[in-house]
């Protein structure tokens, strides 16, 4: 197998040539669109789990193929493969998570006029994403990074036609692009300090233990260590693109792209981009903690770069989930608890590493592309109707449908022991409350915990629960509208849409067997120990303590929100939470008037900017032009004069050189051979004499 | 003296003289009543075998060797270019394979073959006379194939203006490689810059210098000896033209730089600017500022295609004469990827022509409006071949005019050869607008008349896109080609 890691490139190649072909495709050829695209997608998935198997039989030993790509004069730039557990899951999760999504797409997009351009965009995400997975340099990552956002951003707006699809693109691509340059300066620093962006290098790489030292034993402005500051910068663009507060306002209007989108890129796998990064470049923000020269007496618990991270995430964590409690439109509450898991992931990655945030990312990804393919099925069978309030009862329309969204649904809000969300979720507030610089996260945690599960009560009574009352047809017309129209009746989607929604609720709940703390087997897969794995109760007191609070916190949110919502009857009455608080339901169902915030400040700051600039264009640098301009005419006047009276005079006659040298080249270059023979040992001489007065004036 | 071995290392060039033979043998013996589209095809296809099994043999052969003195010297560049001149004969021939200029067939494509033996000799050898011995076999092979077209006037008058040209060219080389047994003693290139290392300014090495490099001169079409060019480009068979265009450079080039670099390095003088020391440098920095001068400027004022050509080729060796005088560790490199890749994109150039003149030998850059619409595949290879050539990035003539300007910029004391930058990024920028003139009749031109359907033929239409191909992935990735002319 050590063929694998040389040609670990494989992988995202093989669906980037399903995007390439799948471009040159015409619009009827959907079948042969979407056998390319998951056919490719299959295959990078079996690459992926060879690799994934590599990684299993060598310990984690950390695998690199570095090669050079090009040369400038005495320094190159190198580009590299990896392959570690967290590259290998990656790759697992994302092949086959995407390959489940991109079947479940044939069905839900079988109607589409532009079906296969969705798929060669589809295509062209999970290339780029795998290339992001596998990269070994910082530099090739943000290539890809930057391949994702552009397919993200063709994909939200691939009904282009709708004006808010369009606006969202924008909005997304904009907004992550905000974060992106502070990812581009941490790289550009990052390379400066350093010399080199490769990750790992046999000892010469940015993370290891030589540059690290080096970052670290510097300071920049008020003290902050060089490693932190980079840190911080590289986080910027995790916010960005991992939708985190403040930049979290592009991912709940990047719902408008088609439901499989919004599984795959903004819940499975691109938005977790950010979380990957901080765990690849996780020996860097750390790096204060672990590589510091300072004395042991003066070092800070924890590094103040994961500081950030941890509450960054604990901020989103809850207030995400503040405003999905507000939501109406399926989606957008999916959306917003996605922002609140991630905030979950930065928890995990500050609080407790790489392993602890990674294992949520992972059984995220499985439980919320399920809910997300589970709400385009309800979406699909209520006719494209996505406002819960209108939904209702379809428990007995789409059994399938509901029976794989409950298990999506108590995954995601936590359900003790057979759900893998409750072992993730309780891994992250374990590590959170044992960590020494602040017990906030914990409880910002703890509630967003019982947040979730309250919300995502109040979502599943709509949608499934409660009996649809605004459907329901009038007895007199009974008949008369069943065949006036008989489609309208909510259905069930076809089996291409709901057996992926049954595979991955499956795997749901078997993720759940490989972080129990019976038997961590995932924390020792990613921190590369796996060989010292026993199985046994492994955890502490706390942790029972943990479990039972998580467990309180969740029950409290399920019995909160049945006991709420089971009363309302109908779709257009008050919601309960807002009878009882009004002010701050209104906020929240505002979304706590982010957007209308950033209206306000940034974007109005850059109108103004724009229209200063504009005017300081149109009167200040104009009146420059004019000046120059009315100087330049001025000139123009006098030169014409001269032109006149005296250059013409003049070129006239250098013309009739002109024309004479050109006679003279016509007669040089006129077909005759004897001259073209003449002139060649003309020529000649000319050359040795040169040379013979050259060296005579050399001497 | 170990003949098997001998056999065994000119293995390739003599599989190219028996598939020679052997179409020759095959096209009178049993094709003579078929159709000629038909013995081309055939004769195509025996050719086509003959080269890949020389360039197997090649691939799976020694890759260094030093035989009777600098008689046979095989290095790994040397063996690679092989396989590059095969590569741009296969090209060649498939370009045939859509013209009926000639019944001749068999003896077209055997000559075509026996230019390629004698290419493949010129290259791997380190001694004058088998220099000149190789570039006869080269040059005499290429004067006939030129005067193939019996059909046209213009095609014997080429060929006969390529071959008094070339006879006098030839007539000074070998004086000039007189010279220099007279003054060293010896034909083998070592012992020569031995020799000269004592004797480097004496006037006679100096007349030998300028001599040789007029015999090169002649083969590389750099100014003053660059006359035969339009002509010949304008008369020739589009693929004899190509084949003059690619080839021959490329073998030419190398030899030219193994002999001044290996051979003279006692007599190379310097360039530098005020500071010029007599020695082949100046003279090769003359050559290389007229050919990029005169070459754009006339190009501006060309309406056949095929001129355009002649006169940017002319320009084209005035950079690659550039690369000559660098340090002898870049010059190699930068030199062969420039002439490999350029000879590649006049292939392909010259595929379009044949395709654009159709039967009727008109070859005006008004030919080709509205070509984008009659066939947009070529059309997009166009763009590429000309973009390549005017040296716009990511294109390999980009990666080609920038390695050999920075070799160039680099050798010497600082800066010193910069003047020659200079100019040949001026005169680049002149011939962008000719390359543009002629994407301008291709993609925005509206026809005058309305012409026919560009008739493509498979095998051309593979060829040309191919070469395409390559043409933007060296340039994307030019490592893929410099590895291997290290």
């Amino acid at each position: 197998m050590t063929w694998l890691i040389p040609n670990l490139w494989l992988i995202p190649a093989l669906p980037l040539l399903a995007a390439g072909l799948g471009a040159l495709l015409k619009r009827p050829q959907q079948r042969l669109a979407s056998i390319l695209s998951v056919g490719a997608i299959g295959l990078a998935f079996l690459l992926a789990c060879g690799a994934f198997a590599q990684t299993l039989s060598e310990h984690a030993e950390r695998q690199v193929h570095n090669f050079a790509w090009f040369h400038f004069g005495e320094t190159s730039l190198r580009l590299g493969w990896i392959l570690d557990p967290l590259t290998a899951s990656m790759l697992v999760m994302i092949t086959f998570v995407g390959g489940l999504i991109f079947i479940y797409s044939v069905g839900y997009m079988a109607r589409d006029p532009n079906f296969t351009r969705f798929f060669c965009f589809l295509s062209l995400f999970a290339a780029a994403m795998l290339g992001l997975v596998i990269s070994n340099n910082l530099l090739q990552l943000f290539m890809c990074w930057e391949l994702v956002g552009l397919a993200s951003y063709l994909l939200i707006g691939f009904w282009y036609h709708k004006p808010s699809a369009a606006a969202a693109a924008k909005k997304a691509f904009i907004t992550t692009r905000i974060g992106d340059i502070g990812f581009l300066l941490g790289i550009v620093w990052l390379y400066h300090e350093t010399g080199t962006l490769l990750f790992y290098d046999h000892g010469a790489g940015c993370l290891e233990h030589g540059a690290l030292a080096k970052l670290v034993a510097q300071t920049t402005v008020g003290g902050m260590l060089v490693s932190t500051a980079i840190s911080l910068l590289l986080f910027c663009g995790a916010v960005g693109k991992s939708g985190q507060v403040p930049l979290h306002v592009w991912l709940p209007d990047a719902m408008e792209g088609p439901t499989p989108v919004s599984a795959l890129i903004h819940a499975a796998t691109m938005v977790t981009a950010g979380v990957f990064l901080v765990a690849r470049v996780y020996p860097l923000f750390n790096a204060e903690f672990a590589i510091s020269l300072a004395p042991s007496g003066t070092l800070p618990p924890v590094s103040t770069a994961l500081q950030v991270v941890t509450w960054t995430g604990a901020i989103t964590a809850v207030l995400a989930a503040l405003i999905a409690v507000a939501q109406t439109d399926i989606k957008r509450i999916l959306a917003y608890s996605t922002v609140s898991q991630l905030g979950y992931m930065f928890i995990g990655l500050g609080v407790g590493g790489p392993a602890v945030g990674m294992f949520h990312l992972l059984t995220h990804a499985f439980f919320k592309a399920l809910l997300f393919l589970g709400a385009g099925s309800v979406i699909h069978g209520f006719h494209e109707e996505q406002d819960i309030r209108r939904m209702g009862g379809s428990r007995k329309f789409m059994p399938v449908t509901f029976a794989t969204y409950a298990v999506g649904m108590l995954a995601l809000a936590g359900f003790p022991l057979i759900f893998s969300g409750f072992w993730s979720k309780d891994e992250i507030l374990h590590s959170a409350l044992k960590w020494p610089a602040s017990k906030g996260p914990f409880f910002l945690a703890l509630m967003g915990a019982g947040l979730t599960a309250f919300y995502m009560t109040r979502q599943m009574w709509f949608v499934f629960f409660r009996p649809r009352t605004d459907f329901r047809p009038d007895s007199g017309h009974d008949a008369h509208h069943v065949h006036a129209a008989p489609d309208s009746e909510p259905h069930e989607s076809p089996s291409i849409m709901t057996i992926p929604l049954v595979i991955l609720a499956a795997c749901v709940v078997l993720l759940s067997i490989f972080a129990t703390p019976v038997w961590p087997w995932f924390d020792a897969y990613l921190a590369g120990h796996l060989s010292h794995l026993h199985v046994g109760w492994s955890g502490d007191g706390t942790l029972v303590i943990v479990m039972l609070l998580s467990v309180v916190a969740v029950a409290f949110g399920l019995g909160g929100g049945w006991a709420l919502y089971s009363r309302v009857q109908d779709g257009e009455a008050r919601d309960p939470v807002e009878t009882r608080l009004p002010g701050l339901f209104g906020a929240l169902r505002e979304r706590l008037r982010v957007d209308e915030f950033y209206e306000a400040t940034i974007l109005r700051l850059s109108r103004i900017l724009a229209v200063s600039s504009d005017w300081i264009d149109r009167f200040g640098w104009s009146a420059c032009v004019d000046l120059i301009r009315l100087l330049t005419i001025g000139l123009a006047w006098i030169s014409r004069y001269f032109d006149q009276s005296i250059i013409n005079v003049g070129f006239d006659a250098s013309c009739e050189s002109v024309r004479g040298w050109g006679r003279l080249a016509g007669l040089l270059q006129n077909g005759q051979a004897q001259r073209y023979l003449r002139i060649l040992a003309f020529g000649i001489v000319m050359l040795i004499v040169a040379l013979a007065w050259m060296g005579d004036s050399a001497r | 003296m170990d003949y098997p071995g001998l056999i065994k290392l000119l293995a390739p060039e003599c599989l190219v003289v028996l598939t020679a033979l052997a179409v020759l043998f095959a096209d009178l013996k049993f094709w003579r009543g078929l159709p000629s589209a038909q013995r081309l095809g055939r004769g195509a296809a025996l050719a086509t075998v003959g080269l890949l099994a020389a360039a197997l043999f090649i691939g799976l052969g020694e890759k260094s060797a030093d035989l009777l003195v600098g008689t046979l010297v095989l290095t790994r560049v040397s063996q690679f270019l092989k396989l590059v001149l095969l590569l741009l004969t296969l090209g060649t021939v498939w370009l045939c394979s859509d013209t009926d200029f000639t019944e001749h067939i068999g003896e077209f494509l055997a000559l075509l073959l026996l230019a390629a033996t004698g290419m493949m000799l010129l290259i791997s050898t380190e001694n004058l006379l088998m220099i000149f011995v190789s570039l006869e076999l080269v040059s005499l092979s290429l004067y006939v194939i030129t005067a193939f077209n019996k059909r046209s006037p213009r095609s014997a008058e080429a060929a006969l203006k390529y071959f008094l040209f070339g006879g006098m060219a030839a007539g000074f080389m070998l004086f000039g490689f007189s010279l220099l047994y007279g003054l060293s003693g010896s034909i083998h290139l070592p012992d020569i810059a031995l020799a000269l290392r004592t004797k480097g300014s004496d006037p006679l090495a100096m007349a030998a210098v300028v001599m040789v490099l007029a015999g090169f001169g002649f083969k590389i079409a750099a100014v003053p000896f660059h006359f035969w060019a339009p002509d010949t480009y304008e008369g020739a068979p589009a693929p004899a033209a190509a084949f003059i265009a690619s080839g021959s450079k490329v073998a030419s080039f190398f030899v030219l730089v193994t002999l001044l670099q290996a051979g003279m390095p006692g007599a190379a003088g310097s360039g530098a600017w005020k500071a010029f020391v007599p020695g082949w440098m100046p003279i090769v920095a003359i050559l290389a500022t007229a050919s990029m001068v005169f070459g754009n400027l006339a190009a501006l004022a060309q309406s056949s295609l095929r001129r355009l050509l002649a006169c940017s080729a002319i320009a084209h060796a005035g950079y690659a004469l550039l690369a000559v005088m660098a340090e002898p560790a870049d010059a190699k490199p930068a030199l062969l990827y420039y002439v490999v890749t350029y000879a590649l994109t006049l292939v392909g150039m010259f595929g379009l022509v044949s395709v654009v003149e159709g039967g009727d030998g008109a070859d005006s850059i008004s030919q080709l409006a509205g070509l984008s619409q009659r066939s947009p595949l070529l059309a997009v290879c166009l763009s590429v071949f000309g973009l390549s050539l005017a040296g716009v990035p990511p294109l390999a003539g980009f990666f080609g005019k920038f390695y050999v300007f920075v070799a160039v910029a680099k050798s010497g004391p600082t800066l010193s050869s910069f003047w020659l930058v200079l100019v040949a990024i001026t005169m680049s920028c002149v011939s962008l607008y000719y390359y543009l003139q002629v994407l301008k009749q291709a993609w925005v031109a509206v026809p005058v008349v309305e012409s026919a359907p560009t008739r493509a033929g498979g095998p051309l239409v593979w060829v040309v896109s191919l070469l395409a191909f390559a043409v933007v992935l060296l340039g994307c990735v030019p490592e893929l080609l410099l590895r291997f002319l290290r």
